[in-house]
Protein backbone atom coordinates (compact mmCIF):
# COMPACT_ATOMS: atom_id res chain seq x y z
CA UNK A 1 0.00 0.00 0.00
CA UNK A 2 2.69 2.33 0.86
CA UNK A 3 4.65 1.90 -2.32
CA UNK A 4 1.37 2.60 -4.41
CA UNK A 5 0.64 5.63 -2.30
CA UNK A 6 4.24 6.95 -2.98
CA UNK A 7 3.59 5.96 -6.34
CA UNK A 8 0.67 8.14 -6.97
CA UNK A 9 2.26 11.04 -5.20
CA UNK A 10 4.96 11.17 -7.82
CA UNK A 11 2.30 10.87 -10.70
CA UNK A 12 -0.01 13.89 -9.10
CA UNK A 13 3.22 15.35 -8.64
CA UNK A 14 3.73 14.92 -12.70
CA UNK A 15 0.29 15.99 -13.60
CA UNK A 16 0.68 19.69 -11.39
CA UNK A 17 3.89 20.27 -13.09
CA UNK A 18 2.49 19.47 -16.45
CA UNK A 19 -0.48 21.53 -15.70
CA UNK A 20 2.26 24.87 -15.40
CA UNK A 21 3.69 23.70 -18.56
CA UNK A 22 0.38 23.47 -20.31
CA UNK A 23 -1.61 26.29 -21.11
CA UNK A 24 -5.33 25.15 -20.63
CA UNK A 25 -4.63 23.71 -17.25
CA UNK A 26 -8.07 22.65 -16.42
CA UNK A 27 -8.73 20.44 -19.07
CA UNK A 28 -5.11 18.38 -18.55
CA UNK A 29 -6.28 18.54 -14.65
CA UNK A 30 -9.39 16.53 -15.33
CA UNK A 31 -8.37 14.46 -17.92
CA UNK A 32 -5.05 13.43 -15.91
CA UNK A 33 -7.00 12.72 -12.61
CA UNK A 34 -9.85 10.44 -13.96
CA UNK A 35 -7.22 8.53 -15.51
CA UNK A 36 -5.88 7.87 -12.29
CA UNK A 37 -9.02 7.40 -10.39
CA UNK A 38 -9.43 4.38 -12.88
CA UNK A 39 -7.11 3.32 -12.11
CA UNK A 40 -7.44 3.06 -8.81
CA UNK A 41 -11.05 2.22 -8.53
CA UNK A 42 -13.83 3.04 -7.10
CA UNK A 43 -13.14 2.97 -3.26
CA UNK A 44 -9.48 4.14 -3.41
CA UNK A 45 -8.94 7.34 -1.28
CA UNK A 46 -9.03 10.76 -2.18
CA UNK A 47 -6.24 12.39 -4.05
CA UNK A 48 -4.55 14.03 -1.56
CA UNK A 49 -2.72 17.37 -2.75
CA UNK A 50 1.07 18.67 -1.70
CA UNK A 51 -0.16 20.48 1.28
CA UNK A 52 -2.14 18.04 3.23
CA UNK A 53 0.10 15.24 1.72
CA UNK A 54 3.15 17.11 4.09
CA UNK A 55 0.77 17.30 6.88
CA UNK A 56 0.04 13.89 7.40
CA UNK A 57 3.62 12.67 6.65
CA UNK A 58 4.18 15.02 9.41
CA UNK A 59 1.83 13.53 11.89
CA UNK A 60 3.86 10.41 10.44
CA UNK A 61 2.00 7.43 9.16
CA UNK A 62 5.26 5.76 9.27
CA UNK A 63 7.38 8.26 11.56
CA UNK A 64 10.71 6.08 11.13
CA UNK A 65 10.54 6.40 7.53
CA UNK A 66 10.38 9.33 7.35
CA UNK A 67 12.62 10.42 9.60
CA UNK A 68 15.39 8.04 8.34
CA UNK A 69 14.74 10.32 4.98
CA UNK A 70 15.30 13.94 6.48
CA UNK A 71 17.97 13.47 8.91
CA UNK A 72 21.34 13.54 7.67
CA UNK A 73 22.81 9.75 8.30
CA UNK A 74 24.10 9.42 11.53
CA UNK A 75 25.28 5.66 11.83
CA UNK A 76 28.85 5.24 9.56
CA UNK A 77 30.12 2.39 8.47
CA UNK A 78 33.12 1.15 11.10
CA UNK A 79 36.15 1.21 9.60
CA UNK A 80 37.66 -1.73 8.97
CA UNK A 81 41.16 -0.63 8.72
CA UNK A 82 43.44 1.27 11.47
CA UNK A 83 43.97 4.42 11.09
CA UNK A 84 47.05 6.63 9.18
CA UNK A 85 47.93 9.79 9.35
CA UNK A 86 49.50 12.13 6.83
CA UNK A 87 53.09 11.96 7.53
CA UNK A 88 53.97 14.40 5.25
CA UNK A 89 54.29 17.05 7.76
CA UNK A 90 55.49 14.99 10.65
CA UNK A 91 59.08 15.31 11.44
CA UNK A 92 61.18 12.96 10.99
CA UNK A 93 64.85 12.05 12.48
CA UNK A 94 67.79 10.20 11.14
CA UNK A 95 68.88 7.37 13.40
CA UNK A 96 72.34 9.52 14.76
CA UNK A 97 70.08 12.31 16.05
CA UNK A 98 67.36 9.90 17.16
CA UNK A 99 69.61 8.45 19.47
CA UNK A 100 71.73 11.34 20.47
CA UNK A 101 68.27 12.44 21.68
CA UNK A 102 67.21 9.26 23.70
CA UNK A 103 70.66 8.93 25.06
CA UNK A 104 70.12 12.83 26.72
CA UNK A 105 67.06 11.58 27.86
CA UNK A 106 68.41 8.70 29.23
CA UNK A 107 71.12 10.09 31.19
CA UNK A 108 72.68 9.04 34.48
CA UNK A 109 70.70 5.63 33.86
CA UNK A 110 72.19 1.78 33.43
CA UNK A 111 73.34 1.33 29.73
CA UNK A 112 72.10 -2.30 30.56
CA UNK A 113 68.86 -2.12 32.16
CA UNK A 114 67.79 0.88 29.57
CA UNK A 115 66.51 -0.36 26.11
CA UNK A 116 65.65 1.23 22.73
CA UNK A 117 62.51 0.02 21.44
CA UNK A 118 61.19 -0.05 17.55
CA UNK A 119 57.57 0.52 16.99
CA UNK A 120 56.98 -0.60 13.37
CA UNK A 121 52.81 0.94 12.42
CA UNK A 122 51.66 -1.11 9.71
CA UNK A 123 48.90 -0.39 6.95
CA UNK A 124 46.28 -3.57 7.64
CA UNK A 125 43.23 -4.45 8.18
CA UNK A 126 41.53 -5.09 11.90
CA UNK A 127 40.73 -8.37 11.40
CA UNK A 128 42.58 -10.88 9.15
CA UNK A 129 45.69 -12.68 10.20
CA UNK A 130 48.95 -11.05 11.95
CA UNK A 131 52.67 -10.67 11.80
CA UNK A 132 53.90 -12.91 13.86
CA UNK A 133 57.54 -14.22 14.70
CA UNK A 134 60.44 -15.00 16.46
CA UNK A 135 63.74 -13.54 15.58
CA UNK A 136 67.63 -13.81 16.20
CA UNK A 137 68.94 -10.21 16.44
CA UNK A 138 72.44 -9.43 15.31
CA UNK A 139 73.20 -8.45 18.66
CA UNK A 140 71.13 -9.79 21.14
CA UNK A 141 68.87 -7.14 23.84
CA UNK A 142 68.35 -9.97 26.63
CA UNK A 143 70.26 -12.73 26.59
CA UNK A 144 68.85 -14.54 30.04
CA UNK A 145 65.92 -15.97 29.33
CA UNK A 146 64.97 -19.46 31.36
CA UNK A 147 64.09 -22.19 28.40
CA UNK A 148 61.65 -25.11 29.55
CA UNK A 149 62.23 -27.97 27.02
CA UNK A 150 59.57 -31.09 27.31
CA UNK A 151 61.21 -34.41 26.61
CA UNK A 152 61.95 -37.52 28.80
CA UNK A 153 64.42 -36.71 30.63
CA UNK A 154 66.61 -39.55 29.86
CA UNK A 155 66.73 -39.45 26.06
CA UNK A 156 69.31 -38.10 24.09
CA UNK A 157 67.16 -34.69 23.00
CA UNK A 158 67.72 -34.24 26.51
CA UNK A 159 70.99 -34.26 26.81
CA UNK A 160 71.48 -31.85 23.80
CA UNK A 161 69.23 -29.11 25.46
CA UNK A 162 70.77 -29.44 28.25
CA UNK A 163 74.27 -28.86 26.93
CA UNK A 164 72.60 -25.72 24.79
CA UNK A 165 71.64 -23.68 27.32
CA UNK A 166 68.03 -25.25 28.97
CA UNK A 167 67.22 -24.57 32.76
CA UNK A 168 64.62 -26.96 32.79
CA UNK A 169 64.20 -30.35 30.97
CA UNK A 170 61.83 -32.71 31.83
CA UNK A 171 57.87 -34.43 31.70
CA UNK A 172 56.49 -35.63 34.48
CA UNK A 173 58.21 -33.28 37.08
CA UNK A 174 57.76 -29.86 35.24
CA UNK A 175 54.00 -31.25 34.57
CA UNK A 176 53.94 -31.25 38.34
CA UNK A 177 55.78 -28.12 38.98
CA UNK A 178 53.76 -26.31 36.26
CA UNK A 179 50.09 -27.04 38.41
CA UNK A 180 51.45 -26.23 41.30
CA UNK A 181 52.14 -22.65 39.85
CA UNK A 182 55.65 -22.88 40.25
CA UNK A 183 56.71 -21.50 36.31
CA UNK A 184 60.60 -20.95 36.46
CA UNK A 185 60.82 -20.28 32.83
CA UNK A 186 60.21 -17.60 30.01
CA UNK A 187 59.58 -19.90 27.22
CA UNK A 188 58.70 -23.33 26.85
CA UNK A 189 59.39 -26.24 24.01
CA UNK A 190 58.28 -29.08 23.30
CA UNK A 191 59.61 -32.28 21.67
CA UNK A 192 56.90 -33.64 19.39
CA UNK A 193 57.07 -36.98 21.09
CA UNK A 194 56.10 -35.71 24.07
CA UNK A 195 52.99 -33.66 22.83
CA UNK A 196 50.33 -36.57 23.83
CA UNK A 197 51.49 -36.64 27.02
CA UNK A 198 51.45 -32.80 27.50
CA UNK A 199 48.25 -32.70 26.30
CA UNK A 200 46.84 -34.81 28.80
CA UNK A 201 48.67 -33.57 31.92
CA UNK A 202 46.53 -30.00 30.67
CA UNK A 203 48.85 -27.18 31.08
CA UNK A 204 46.73 -25.33 28.39
CA UNK A 205 44.97 -23.69 30.96
CA UNK A 206 47.65 -22.46 33.30
CA UNK A 207 50.38 -21.50 30.75
CA UNK A 208 48.23 -20.64 27.24
CA UNK A 209 47.40 -17.53 29.12
CA UNK A 210 50.82 -16.80 29.64
CA UNK A 211 51.57 -17.84 26.07
CA UNK A 212 53.81 -20.16 27.24
CA UNK A 213 52.01 -22.97 26.06
CA UNK A 214 53.62 -25.18 23.22
CA UNK A 215 52.24 -25.27 19.62
CA UNK A 216 52.97 -26.30 16.48
CA UNK A 217 51.99 -23.03 14.46
CA UNK A 218 54.33 -21.20 16.91
CA UNK A 219 57.31 -23.59 16.46
CA UNK A 220 57.64 -24.84 19.56
CA UNK A 221 56.82 -28.17 19.02
CA UNK A 222 59.91 -29.35 17.53
CA UNK A 223 62.06 -32.54 16.64
CA UNK A 224 64.80 -31.03 17.96
CA UNK A 225 64.32 -28.42 20.55
CA UNK A 226 68.58 -28.35 20.77
CA UNK A 227 68.49 -26.51 17.53
CA UNK A 228 65.49 -24.38 18.52
CA UNK A 229 67.14 -23.78 21.87
CA UNK A 230 70.25 -21.97 20.05
CA UNK A 231 67.64 -19.48 18.24
CA UNK A 232 66.03 -18.83 21.31
CA UNK A 233 69.08 -17.87 23.23
CA UNK A 234 68.71 -14.35 22.71
CA UNK A 235 65.99 -14.17 20.46
CA UNK A 236 63.22 -12.37 20.34
CA UNK A 237 59.35 -12.54 19.80
CA UNK A 238 57.47 -10.34 18.32
CA UNK A 239 53.51 -9.66 16.92
CA UNK A 240 51.33 -7.29 15.45
CA UNK A 241 48.90 -5.69 17.72
CA UNK A 242 46.18 -3.14 16.93
CA UNK A 243 48.52 -2.66 13.88
CA UNK A 244 51.93 -1.72 15.15
CA UNK A 245 54.90 -4.04 15.97
CA UNK A 246 56.99 -3.49 18.90
CA UNK A 247 60.01 -4.90 19.86
CA UNK A 248 63.19 -4.24 22.06
CA UNK A 249 65.68 -3.39 19.45
CA UNK A 250 69.03 -2.68 21.34
CA UNK A 251 70.65 -1.64 25.17
CA UNK A 252 71.23 2.25 25.54
CA UNK A 253 74.98 1.01 25.30
CA UNK A 254 74.86 -0.15 21.35
CA UNK A 255 76.58 1.88 19.17
CA UNK A 256 74.97 3.11 16.04
CA UNK A 257 76.65 0.79 13.75
CA UNK A 258 75.16 -1.92 15.90
CA UNK A 259 71.58 -0.40 16.05
CA UNK A 260 71.33 0.44 12.56
CA UNK A 261 72.67 -3.43 11.62
CA UNK A 262 69.43 -4.75 14.53
CA UNK A 263 67.06 -2.47 13.09
CA UNK A 264 67.71 -3.17 9.15
CA UNK A 265 67.40 -7.31 10.44
CA UNK A 266 63.91 -6.52 12.43
CA UNK A 267 62.68 -4.08 9.65
CA UNK A 268 64.05 -7.16 7.02
CA UNK A 269 62.12 -9.97 9.02
CA UNK A 270 58.80 -8.00 9.38
CA UNK A 271 58.67 -7.16 5.38
CA UNK A 272 59.66 -11.23 4.82
CA UNK A 273 56.52 -11.81 7.13
CA UNK A 274 53.87 -9.46 5.92
CA UNK A 275 55.26 -11.05 1.96
CA UNK A 276 54.55 -14.68 3.71
CA UNK A 277 51.06 -14.02 4.57
CA UNK A 278 47.85 -15.07 2.24
CA UNK A 279 47.95 -13.57 -0.91
CA UNK A 280 45.10 -10.92 -0.49
CA UNK A 281 46.41 -9.61 2.47
CA UNK A 282 47.85 -6.70 1.64
CA UNK A 283 49.97 -5.08 4.77
CA UNK A 284 52.28 -2.11 3.88
CA UNK A 285 55.41 -0.72 6.03
CA UNK A 286 53.94 2.97 7.06
CA UNK A 287 56.36 4.45 9.91
CA UNK A 288 58.87 3.53 12.10
CA UNK A 289 59.14 4.66 15.72
CA UNK A 290 62.49 4.53 17.38
CA UNK A 291 61.47 5.10 21.23
CA UNK A 292 63.37 4.07 24.58
CA UNK A 293 62.21 3.30 28.22
CA UNK A 294 62.03 7.21 29.08
CA UNK A 295 62.19 9.17 25.80
CA UNK A 296 59.36 9.96 23.22
CA UNK A 297 58.82 8.55 20.08
CA UNK A 298 61.59 9.37 17.28
CA UNK A 299 59.93 8.97 13.62
CA UNK A 300 62.75 7.57 11.79
CA UNK A 301 63.15 8.55 8.12
CA UNK A 302 65.97 6.04 7.22
CA UNK A 303 69.02 7.71 7.07
CA UNK A 304 71.62 6.68 9.34
CA UNK A 305 73.18 9.80 9.88
CA UNK A 306 71.95 13.54 8.36
CA UNK A 307 74.18 15.57 6.47
CA UNK A 308 74.04 18.08 8.40
CA UNK A 309 75.12 16.61 11.25
CA UNK A 310 77.35 18.00 13.81
CA UNK A 311 78.23 15.06 15.89
CA UNK A 312 80.29 11.77 14.54
CA UNK A 313 79.08 8.22 15.39
CA UNK A 314 82.12 7.67 17.84
CA UNK A 315 80.54 10.37 20.16
CA UNK A 316 77.16 8.16 20.48
CA UNK A 317 79.29 4.89 21.12
CA UNK A 318 80.40 6.46 24.88
CA UNK A 319 78.38 5.52 27.44
CA UNK B 1 49.81 3.50 18.86
CA UNK B 2 50.26 6.67 20.22
CA UNK B 3 48.35 9.08 17.55
CA UNK B 4 50.50 11.19 15.56
CA UNK B 5 49.52 14.70 16.57
CA UNK B 6 50.01 13.64 20.31
CA UNK B 7 53.66 12.49 19.11
CA UNK B 8 54.46 15.61 17.36
CA UNK B 9 53.24 18.15 19.78
CA UNK B 10 55.64 16.13 22.13
CA UNK B 11 58.59 16.33 20.65
CA UNK B 12 57.98 19.88 20.59
CA UNK B 13 59.46 19.47 23.90
CA UNK B 14 63.03 18.88 22.29
CA UNK B 15 63.38 22.46 21.68
CA UNK B 16 63.49 22.03 25.79
CA UNK B 17 65.86 19.64 25.68
CA UNK B 18 68.66 21.54 23.63
CA UNK B 19 68.08 24.96 25.48
CA UNK B 20 68.03 26.16 28.70
CA UNK B 21 69.74 25.59 32.01
CA UNK B 22 72.48 23.16 31.54
CA UNK B 23 72.74 23.96 27.53
CA UNK B 24 76.59 23.91 27.33
CA UNK B 25 79.26 22.85 25.62
CA UNK B 26 82.03 21.31 27.62
CA UNK B 27 85.72 21.43 26.96
CA UNK B 28 87.32 18.56 25.28
CA UNK B 29 89.39 18.18 28.95
CA UNK B 30 86.29 17.36 30.56
CA UNK B 31 85.91 12.90 30.00
CA UNK B 32 83.49 12.40 32.56
CA UNK B 33 81.13 13.55 35.16
CA UNK B 34 79.51 11.61 37.79
CA UNK B 35 77.10 11.98 40.69
CA UNK B 36 76.79 10.36 43.78
CA UNK B 37 73.64 11.40 45.66
CA UNK B 38 70.76 9.53 47.70
CA UNK B 39 67.37 7.75 46.39
CA UNK B 40 65.34 9.98 48.35
CA UNK B 41 64.97 13.93 48.82
CA UNK B 42 65.43 14.29 52.45
CA UNK B 43 68.00 15.67 53.82
CA UNK B 44 69.22 18.08 51.61
CA UNK B 45 69.27 15.42 48.35
CA UNK B 46 66.42 17.60 46.89
CA UNK B 47 69.39 19.80 44.50
CA UNK B 48 71.23 17.35 43.04
CA UNK B 49 68.26 15.36 41.86
CA UNK B 50 66.63 18.41 40.96
CA UNK B 51 70.33 18.67 38.63
CA UNK B 52 69.88 15.02 37.27
CA UNK B 53 66.23 15.68 36.22
CA UNK B 54 66.53 19.09 34.78
CA UNK B 55 70.10 20.14 33.47
CA UNK B 56 71.93 17.14 32.67
CA UNK B 57 70.05 15.71 29.83
CA UNK B 58 71.19 19.21 28.27
CA UNK B 59 74.65 18.44 29.13
CA UNK B 60 74.22 15.25 27.99
CA UNK B 61 72.94 16.37 24.29
CA UNK B 62 75.58 18.81 23.80
CA UNK B 63 77.77 16.85 25.31
CA UNK B 64 77.35 13.41 23.38
CA UNK B 65 80.86 11.84 24.13
CA UNK B 66 81.24 12.39 27.77
CA UNK B 67 79.90 9.75 29.95
CA UNK B 68 77.66 10.86 32.78
CA UNK B 69 76.77 8.56 35.49
CA UNK B 70 74.38 8.76 38.28
CA UNK B 71 74.86 6.47 41.54
CA UNK B 72 72.13 6.71 43.76
CA UNK B 73 72.70 5.47 47.36
CA UNK B 74 69.95 4.39 50.32
CA UNK B 75 72.03 6.47 52.40
CA UNK B 76 70.09 9.38 53.12
CA UNK B 77 72.62 11.24 55.56
CA UNK B 78 75.64 10.59 53.05
CA UNK B 79 77.23 13.32 51.23
CA UNK B 80 76.11 14.32 47.49
CA UNK B 81 79.20 14.74 45.52
CA UNK B 82 79.67 15.70 42.22
CA UNK B 83 83.24 14.47 40.61
CA UNK B 84 84.03 16.21 37.40
CA UNK B 85 87.17 14.36 36.12
CA UNK B 86 89.49 16.17 33.48
CA UNK B 87 92.67 15.18 31.66
CA UNK B 88 95.60 17.41 30.49
CA UNK B 89 95.18 18.88 26.85
CA UNK B 90 97.22 16.74 24.80
CA UNK B 91 96.25 13.69 25.54
CA UNK B 92 92.28 14.64 24.80
CA UNK B 93 93.61 15.50 21.62
CA UNK B 94 94.88 12.53 20.65
CA UNK B 95 92.98 9.77 22.79
CA UNK B 96 89.16 9.33 22.31
CA UNK B 97 86.36 7.83 24.96
CA UNK B 98 86.50 4.17 25.04
CA UNK B 99 83.33 3.06 23.44
CA UNK B 100 80.43 1.41 25.10
CA UNK B 101 79.88 -1.68 22.99
CA UNK B 102 82.15 -3.36 19.91
CA UNK B 103 80.62 -3.86 15.90
CA UNK B 104 83.09 -7.29 15.79
CA UNK B 105 81.13 -10.02 16.65
CA UNK B 106 83.04 -11.25 20.07
CA UNK B 107 82.42 -8.74 22.50
CA UNK B 108 78.96 -6.98 21.37
CA UNK B 109 77.22 -10.93 21.31
CA UNK B 110 77.26 -10.26 25.13
CA UNK B 111 76.35 -8.12 27.59
CA UNK B 112 77.02 -4.37 26.87
CA UNK B 113 80.56 -3.74 29.55
CA UNK B 114 79.67 -1.03 32.16
CA UNK B 115 80.88 2.47 31.02
CA UNK B 116 84.87 2.82 31.61
CA UNK B 117 86.96 6.33 31.10
CA UNK B 118 89.05 6.68 28.15
CA UNK B 119 91.75 9.16 28.39
CA UNK B 120 93.67 9.03 31.39
CA UNK B 121 92.33 10.74 34.64
CA UNK B 122 94.84 13.54 35.28
CA UNK B 123 93.09 15.18 38.23
CA UNK B 124 89.65 15.02 39.71
CA UNK B 125 87.49 18.04 40.89
CA UNK B 126 84.88 17.59 43.25
CA UNK B 127 81.11 19.68 43.89
CA UNK B 128 79.60 19.43 46.82
CA UNK B 129 75.50 19.51 45.99
CA UNK B 130 74.25 19.02 49.81
CA UNK B 131 71.74 21.59 50.44
CA UNK B 132 71.90 23.08 47.07
CA UNK B 133 69.85 24.69 44.57
CA UNK B 134 70.34 22.68 40.96
CA UNK B 135 70.71 26.56 39.31
CA UNK B 136 73.61 26.93 41.94
CA UNK B 137 74.99 23.62 41.32
CA UNK B 138 75.16 24.19 37.52
CA UNK B 139 76.62 27.73 37.80
CA UNK B 140 79.19 26.25 40.27
CA UNK B 141 79.66 23.26 37.17
CA UNK B 142 79.99 25.49 34.54
CA UNK B 143 82.63 28.16 36.78
CA UNK B 144 84.46 25.01 37.45
CA UNK B 145 84.97 23.36 33.49
CA UNK B 146 84.73 27.17 31.78
CA UNK B 147 81.97 25.47 29.52
CA UNK B 148 80.77 27.35 26.86
CA UNK B 149 76.65 28.34 27.38
CA UNK B 150 74.33 27.47 24.03
CA UNK B 151 72.49 30.82 23.36
CA UNK B 152 69.08 29.65 21.03
CA UNK B 153 69.79 31.82 17.74
CA UNK B 154 66.60 34.05 16.68
CA UNK B 155 64.63 31.18 15.04
CA UNK B 156 64.45 29.26 18.56
CA UNK B 157 63.69 31.83 19.97
CA UNK B 158 60.67 32.61 17.66
CA UNK B 159 59.55 28.89 18.34
CA UNK B 160 60.31 28.99 22.29
CA UNK B 161 58.19 32.36 22.12
CA UNK B 162 55.26 30.04 20.38
CA UNK B 163 55.25 27.34 22.33
CA UNK B 164 54.80 29.31 25.53
CA UNK B 165 52.09 30.72 24.11
CA UNK B 166 50.59 27.28 23.23
CA UNK B 167 51.45 26.15 26.58
CA UNK B 168 49.39 29.41 28.13
CA UNK B 169 46.63 28.77 25.97
CA UNK B 170 46.19 24.80 26.89
CA UNK B 171 46.38 26.34 30.69
CA UNK B 172 43.43 28.74 30.01
CA UNK B 173 41.37 26.33 27.92
CA UNK B 174 42.30 23.57 30.57
CA UNK B 175 40.56 25.96 33.40
CA UNK B 176 38.06 26.76 31.26
CA UNK B 177 37.03 23.14 30.85
CA UNK B 178 37.44 22.48 34.74
CA UNK B 179 34.47 25.21 35.29
CA UNK B 180 32.22 23.29 32.68
CA UNK B 181 32.85 20.30 34.69
CA UNK B 182 32.82 21.48 38.09
CA UNK B 183 29.28 22.92 37.02
CA UNK B 184 27.97 19.99 35.25
CA UNK B 185 29.04 17.73 38.57
CA UNK B 186 27.39 20.09 40.71
CA UNK B 187 24.69 19.99 39.03
CA UNK B 188 24.36 16.14 38.83
CA UNK B 189 24.93 15.80 42.16
CA UNK B 190 21.54 18.16 43.38
CA UNK B 191 19.74 16.20 41.46
CA UNK B 192 21.01 12.87 42.76
CA UNK B 193 19.86 14.18 45.98
CA UNK B 194 16.82 15.28 45.22
CA UNK B 195 16.08 11.71 43.90
CA UNK B 196 17.35 10.77 47.33
CA UNK B 197 14.88 12.68 48.73
CA UNK B 198 12.08 11.56 46.67
CA UNK B 199 12.81 8.27 47.76
CA UNK B 200 13.17 8.82 51.48
CA UNK B 201 9.66 10.69 51.57
CA UNK B 202 7.62 7.54 49.49
CA UNK B 203 9.35 5.31 52.37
Amino acid sequence: MATQRHCLAQLSRLCLSSTRAVSSPSAVRFLSTTAVCASRGKFAPKILSKKEKAGIASKGQNPQKNKKKDAPQKKRKARTTYKTYDLKDAEMFSLCDAMRYIRAFEVGRSPTSVKYEMALKLKSQKNGPVVRNRLRLPHPVRTDIRICVICPPDSKYAEQARAAGASLVGEEDIFEAVKDGRIEFDRCICQTDSLDKMNKAGLGRILGPRGLMPNTKLGTVVKDPAAVLKDMVGGAEYRERLGVVRMAIGQLGFTPEEMQKNIRTFIEAVKKDMAHLNDRINKELYEVVLSSTNAPGFPLNGEFISADSKITTRELSTS
Amino acid sequence: MVAVVRRMRKLRALLAIRLGPGAAVLPPEVTRIHMDFATDIHDGHYGPRAFWRNCLPRLKYHNPAVPMTVNRTINQTGPALMTVHFTSPEAAATIKTEISSTVDKQTSTGPVPESKAGPPTERTEVINMKHRHDSEILEQLLKLTKAKVVRPTAEEQREMQEMEEQNARSERDAAMMAEVNAKRKREEEILEQARGEVEAMQE
